[in-house]
């Protein structure tokens, strides 16, 4: 099969294409393509059908498992590819690990080493922690420590690789709020709320937090080993009423700490969190509703609470 | 009905854009009056009134953004008019110490010359359905001067309002509280001058690429 590469504007990226097997699959065709080009390794190619002028159709992606000639209908014997790259790539192991590690260490910064709040103008005589601090520190380092976990043994991703400007992005968020709230949360003048609200916001919290992770492991057995699941209708626990439950025990696991710690740092990361949530959750459940219509024999995707019941 | 609504908002629209478009006429003819006849230090008490009622009409452009009753992207306005917001109330407004300064005339005149320019463009699309090209052309053309101008007279008055801001403790709260919170307007300012540094060469290569695509399909046409 003769394979052409070329790039969104019409250029030929790989000069005379590829001559590949007839049995070759789009794996194939990608580490040919990182042969010749050194550069681009696989997970930084996207490769894609060309769209006819005109047509206002999103570009078919190839999926590495598939054989090329499952793209080639009609035409077998000459395939074209629109090539993209997407840039330096960062495996999500490694993007996660980074993001959550530095919550991780930050924040017990402010809380066992006091002489930071000197820098900020206030004198620090002794370190008293109210209960609610030090129980804020436990809550907040279990949560960091399960993130981790969770990415390096639960999570099965669907694509590797993300873009390395995500590092510096995601890194920013997470460690700029993680700072920003541990800094209210630890402060030498620091208020606490009543041991009732406490002991309500840290044990909902810490329930939300075991729900997530159950949430997790339910979503880790859609997938396949070999990450080959691709999209299936979630069963099971909360996902029987909501379609993106993970995100929904994970906010009201903030809200939790919120009840317990009470400041507005914490309120304002639980809103731009929740917002972010939202975003993805209304992506999902959309792209699910489309994928199982009811029709050819697939299953009808159930009428559900997309993130947070009872809002939406 | 469509038709009526349609009709109903051109006429909203030019009369909003050339409301707007007098105040910020009278604020340049008084800023230029004061400055012959009385001197930079009086120019501020001159076009306070005007300004803060021009500048503050812009909120109005946010909401026509979410609405929909104009096509443009809130992201592109929303620094530019909370700018604008920061420096009229936060700054100017607030810290009387400022008003006096010279940085002051510069940037009532960069600033009402660049409004005059864009009320009267939008007046006249919205009214009369067209906008003859020589307005275009000053729409955009006269940034490329008036942009770092405006901007230098911007955070000069803010790094010169500092320590009057330091001192007052103004829009500050302070710990301890039962919401765990506080604010420093102090920090905050020199955040605001921290994001001048990568915000204006942002805005300004935002603007050339506008020009490049409003004179280039002018051109055309």
């Amino acid at each position: 099969m003769k394979v052409t590469v070329v790039s969104r504007g019409g250029r030929e990226v790989i000069k005379g294409g590829f001559d590949l097997n007839d049995s070759a699959t789009v794996t194939d065709l990608q580490e040919a393509i990182h042969k010749r080009t050194k550069k681009f390794y696989p997970s930084r190619q996207r490769l894609t059908l060309p769209i006819p002028p005109g047509s206002k159709d999103r570009p078919i992606v190839l999926h590495s498992k598939k054989s090329l000639k499952e793209y080639s209908d009609g035409n077998s014997g000459n395939l074209t590819v629109v090539f993209k790259d997407l840039g330096p790539q960062v495996s999500y192991r490694t993007l996660f690990f980074c993001e959550y590690l530095g919550p991780l260490l930050l924040y017990p910064v402010f809380y066992f080493f006091p002489d930071v709040y000197c820098f900020f103008g206030y004198s620090v005589s002794s370190v008293t922690h109210h209960p609610v601090q030090t129980y804020a520190l436990y809550y907040w380092c279990f949560h960091y420590f399960k993130r981790i976990m969770e990415t390096f043994f639960i999570h099965r991703f669907s694509h590797a690789t993300s873009p390395i400007s995500n590092v510096f992005r995601n890194c920013a968020y997470y460690w700029t709020f993680g700072s920003y709230i541990a800094y209210y949360v630890n402060h030498p003048l620091y208020t606490p709320v009543s041991d009732c609200q406490m002991k309500i916001g840290f044990g909902f919290g810490m329930l939300c937090q075991v729900s997530n992770l159950y949430c997790h492991i339910i979503l880790r057995n859609l997938r396949g080993p070999d990450g080959n699941g691709g999209y299936q209708i979630p069963r099971g626990f909360l996902f029987n009423i909501v379609t993106c439950a993970n995100y929904t025990t994970e906010i009201y696991q903030w809200l939790g700490f919120n009840i317990a710690t009470q400041t507005i740092a914490g309120y304002v990361f639980l809103v731009v969190a929740t917002s972010i949530m939202s975003n993805w959750a209304l992506i999902k459940h959309r792209r699910l509703r489309k994928l199982f219509d009811g029709k050819e024999g697939r299953p009808k995707y159930p009428r559900r609470w997309v993130i947070l019941p009872p809002f939406f | 009905m469509a038709g009526f609504l349609s009709v109903l908002r051109r006429l909203y629209l030019s009369v909003y854009n050339w409301a707007v478009f007098v105040g910020w006429l009278q604020v340049l003819v008084l800023a230029v009056k004061t400055l012959k006849e009385s001197g930079h230090e009086q120019v501020y008490s001159a076009v306070e009134r005007p300004l803060q009622l021009s500048q503050t009409a812009a909120v109005l452009e946010i909401i026509h953004g979410l609405v929909g009753l104009v096509r443009s992207p809130i992201t592109a306005t929303l620094p530019q008019i909370s700018s604008r917001l920061y420096l009229t109330w936060g700054i100017l407004y607030s810290f009387p110490e400022t008003q006096n300064h010279i940085l002051v005339s510069s940037l009532v005149i960069s600033w009402s010359i660049t409004e005059i320019i864009r009320y009267s463009f939008f007046g006249m699309k919205e009214a009369l359905g067209f906008a003859p090209s020589w307005l275009l052309w000053l729409r955009y053309s006269t940034f490329l001067v008036l942009y770092p101008t405006g901007i230098t007279s911007e955070v000069g008055l803010i790094y010169i309002a500092l320590p009057y801001i330091k001192n007052s403790e103004k829009y500050c709260i302070r710990m301890p509280n039962k919401w765990n919170f506080s604010f420093d307007y102090y920090y905050a300012a020199i955040l605001a001058l921290g994001i001048y540094v990568p915000g204006s060469p942002h805005m300004y290569g935002y603007m050339l690429a506008q020009r490049k695509r409003a004179l280039s399909k002018s051109k055309r046409e």
